[in-house]
């Protein structure tokens, strides 16, 4: 068997599955409120339930996103002109050719990119949530809560379908790092030059 | 709006012909089986001093002494405004716990209520209250008496027609037949269903001269509604257009390159 690197921890792969299931529930009773879908209620039995399972969902989903400052942050804020140039030439998944993308580290400036904007948006989603929840009557700080949980509703129904791709289809192989959490020795080398250099795999 | 304006029913307030008796209030506790509740003094006649989750009217007491009438009380009755354009009902996220019936009403089940107390935020009149269970309370046009072709509670009692009920239509010309150039509610919100014959600035007697639902609301519901579907929409079609066109990532070939 060939060799393997450990891309993603237990916990870590543990936490994004909690992450992504929490984050898709939030997701399915989000659109069942901002539309009134009867449908979806019905899933939970009754209006209340739904809610119940949306708001406490979102203490999850909240914990979980707290949890991933210790695994994506670091890396996520480190760019540098190689990131500027993947921007520029669009991580490469813009033409049909195979083009050589400038060296990337552990995580690609597309997915520092989209861990900054998940964690803003939660921060912003999730606390607009708790104040919607939790501090009701205050009708101004509703009104701004209710404007910032949709507008962080819309980044995430967006975002998460364009990461669910980029993770599965667009990447065949890449799922194995939420499932086994290693990477083919080989596989690792072409994709984070800088990170196997690093940890002296390069 | 799913009632047409021929079947909409409406009251008429004149706070002219109010004398304060507050019979309203009553009637409406003792149909709607409301408790009676601890008030407090506020310093003026008005009892009690805001709409409450039981108390679904209220006579708003408010003395506006002028040079020409040096002693002028008003008496203005303070409910549900049964907007046309109702904001309580845009927000809702629970479908039928607040709805429209036949008549124009925007009545509340509170089976279907989940409590978010975000209609709070979306009504530009400050009316619905939550009662101890977290449900929403509020004056829902007495829908079961006036679907039954009987008049709300509070109209039924009123000694003097300061509180009127009819088709909104007729009340609306009456009130102009008597002198009243503009009708509050008239037009606002696409027609109030609660409709007040002023005769001065609605200011005067403590409403709001254009009530309107909170603009981010509005933007909400015309925008980000619609960009909350086309997003996901784009986001999967985009995706698959991707998929198609462009293909997956392959590693291998960038090998064979470098």
């Amino acid at each position: 068997m060939s060799e393997t690197v450990r891309k993603a921890t237990t916990s870590e792969i543990v936490n994004h599955w909690i992450l992504a299931l929490s984050c898709i529930l939030l997701i399915i009773t989000g659109y069942g409120f901002l539309f009134q879908l009867k449908q979806v209620y019905a899933l939970f039995g009754s209006n209340y339930a739904m809610k119940v399972v949306h708001n406490w969902t979102g203490i999850v989903f909240s914990i979980s996103l707290f949890s991933t400052l210790f695994n994506y942050l670091h890396e996520s804020i480190s760019m540098d002109n190689d990131d500027w140039n993947w921007i520029k030439m669009g991580g490469g998944y813009l033409t049909k050719k195979a083009v050589a993308v400038p060296p990337m580290g552990k995580l690609n400036t597309g997915q520092k990119l989209y861990y900054l904007a998940i964690l803003i948006g939660g921060i912003g989603i999730g606390a607009s949530g708790f104040v919607i929840w939790l501090v009701p009557g205050i009708r101004t700080l509703t009104i701004v809560a209710h404007l910032v949980h949709n507008l962080c509703f819309v980044l995430f129904v967006v975002a998460v379908p364009a990461h669910i791709y980029l993770g599965t289809l667009a990447n065949p192989g890449l799922l194995r790092i939420m499932i086994s959490g290693t990477v083919p020795l080989e596989v690792a080398k072409k994709r984070y030059p800088k990170w196997m250099k690093e940890i002296g795999k390069l | 709006m799913s009632t047409t304006t021929d079947t909409r029913k409406a009251l008429l307030i004149s706070p002219e012909l109010c004398i304060g008796c507050r019979g309203c209030q009553t009637a409406c506790k003792n149909w709607n089986q409301l408790p009676g509740q601890k008030t407090i003094n506020s310093g003026t006649y008005q009892n009690p001093p805001d709409l409450t989750p039981s108390a679904y009217n209220i006579i708003r007491f408010s003395e506006v002494p002028s040079q020409a009438n040096p002693v002028q009380w008003l008496f203005v009755s303070r409910r549900c405004m049964h907007c046309g354009d109702a904001g309580c009902m845009k927000i809702c996220p629970a479908p039928g716990a607040l709805y429209r019936t036949n008549e124009g009403a925007v009545a509340f089940d509170k089976e279907k209520c989940i409590g978010c107390k975000l209609c709070i935020a979306g009504c530009p009149f400050d009316v619905p209250r939550y009662d101890a269970q977290g449900k929403v309370s509020k004056c829902h046009l007495c829908f079961d008496r006036i679907a039954e072709g009987l008049t709300p509670a509070c109209a039924k009692t009123c000694p003097t027609g300061a509180i009127k009920f009819g088709e909104r239509n007729e009340l609306i010309s009456v009130a102009k037949k008597a002198g009243y150039a503009k009708v509050y509610g008239e037009a606002d919100l696409t027609g109030l269903g609660t409709l007040y014959a002023f005769k001065d600035a609605p200011r005067i007697y403590g409403m709001n001269d254009s009530p309107a639902i909170p603009e981010s609301v509005i933007f909400w519901h015309k925008v980000l509604k619609p960009l909350a579907v086309i997003g996901l929409g784009g986001a999967v079609a985009g995706a698959l257009l991707h998929y198609v066109t462009v293909g997956p990532h392959k590693d291998d070939e960038e090998v064979k390159k470098s």
